[in-house]
């Protein structure tokens, strides 16, 4: 029997073209910078929810994803829908991704209303 | 089609899936075990019909592998559905997704080729060639939905 690829090869060759296609992951800190990031804005929206919690913030008109932790760990760090509300000031600290032209970042401390949310408490910025 | 997955969101089930700590990732962990059951099953079936396992009786084998294949997918549908409906729009709208969907529905096709295939000829084994190449697409599209499942995690 000829076949044009042998079964070893096909899964080889299917893994190669999907890994292929991945630039980053959200999964983790891999595809965010080293170094620390700041971003003031207005709430655009809130997701508090599985599998990760997030926020939509408005800075000058361009409007970023800020993730946080999962809902769990979010929830705990006391980061509730009721916190907060679609407009008001926020500031997210943490790592923007290594992407410049990716308007996405990963926070570990959350400010709004002057409360600070640390939803990554061993991960935040030397004081 | 906007209002639609606006709508799977707001079901019951689905908003107390976003909010649940213990449900969500069991469900998460029911799906990949489903997956990992229909990868495996297909595997088999696909590596037997490529001529592995000759010392196994063919047609119970293919039979029990048959009936766990089809079980997982059952399993997977249901529990995937459920992952969906938490944030039905934002997957939908994701191109990976949509080339997973893509790729189980070729993989769905190709099953039924298979069977029309082994229908009029008989035996696997003697479908000859065209069933191994079809045994070899199975083995790569099922990989790849598994590889572009994993991915709507990561992109």
């Amino acid at each position: 029997m000829q076949l044009p690829l042998n079964p070893m090869q096909g899964v080889v060759l299917a893994a190669a073209l999907m890994f292929g296609t991945a630039a980053y992951a959200h999964h983790g800190w891999s595809w965010t910078q080293d170094e620390f990031f700041e971003l003031k804005g207005k709430i655009a929206a809130i997701y508090i929810g599985n599998p990760h919690a997030t926020l939509d913030v408005d800075a000058q008109g361009e409007v970023w994803r800020v993730e946080m932790a999962p809902p769990a760990r979010t929830i705990a760090a006391g980061f509730t829908e009721e916190v907060a509300k679609l407009g008001d000031a926020v500031t997210a600290i943490g790592h923007r991704s290594r992407e410049e032209a990716e308007k996405r970042m990963k926070a570990v401390r959350i400010i709004v209303g002057g409360k600070r949310y640390d939803v990554y408490p061993d991960r935040l910025p030397p004081a | 089609m906007a209002e639609f997955l606006a709508g799977i969101e707001q079901l019951a089930l689905a908003r107390g899936l976003k909010a649940s700590f213990v449900a969500y990732p069991i469900v998460n962990a029911l799906h990949i075990m489903a997956v990992g059951a229909l990868l495996t099953s297909v595997g088999l079936m696909d590596f037997s019909v490529l001529g592995a396992f000759r010392s196994l009786p063919h047609a119970p084998f293919v039979a029990l592998l048959r009936r766990v294949a089809l079980g997982a997918f059952g399993g997977a549908i249901i529990t995937g559905a459920l992952l969906f409906s938490v944030k039905a729009s934002t997957y939908a709208a994701m191109p990976i997704f949509v080339v997973k969907i893509t790729l189980i529905l070729l993989a769905g096709a190709n099953f039924l080729a298979f069977t029309r295939l082994t229908r009029t000829s008989g035996v696997a084994e003697s479908a000859g060639g065209i069933a191994a190449v079809l045994a070899v697409i199975s083995l790569g599209l099922w990989t790849c939905v598994l590889f572009a499942g994993r991915f709507i995690g990561f992109l």
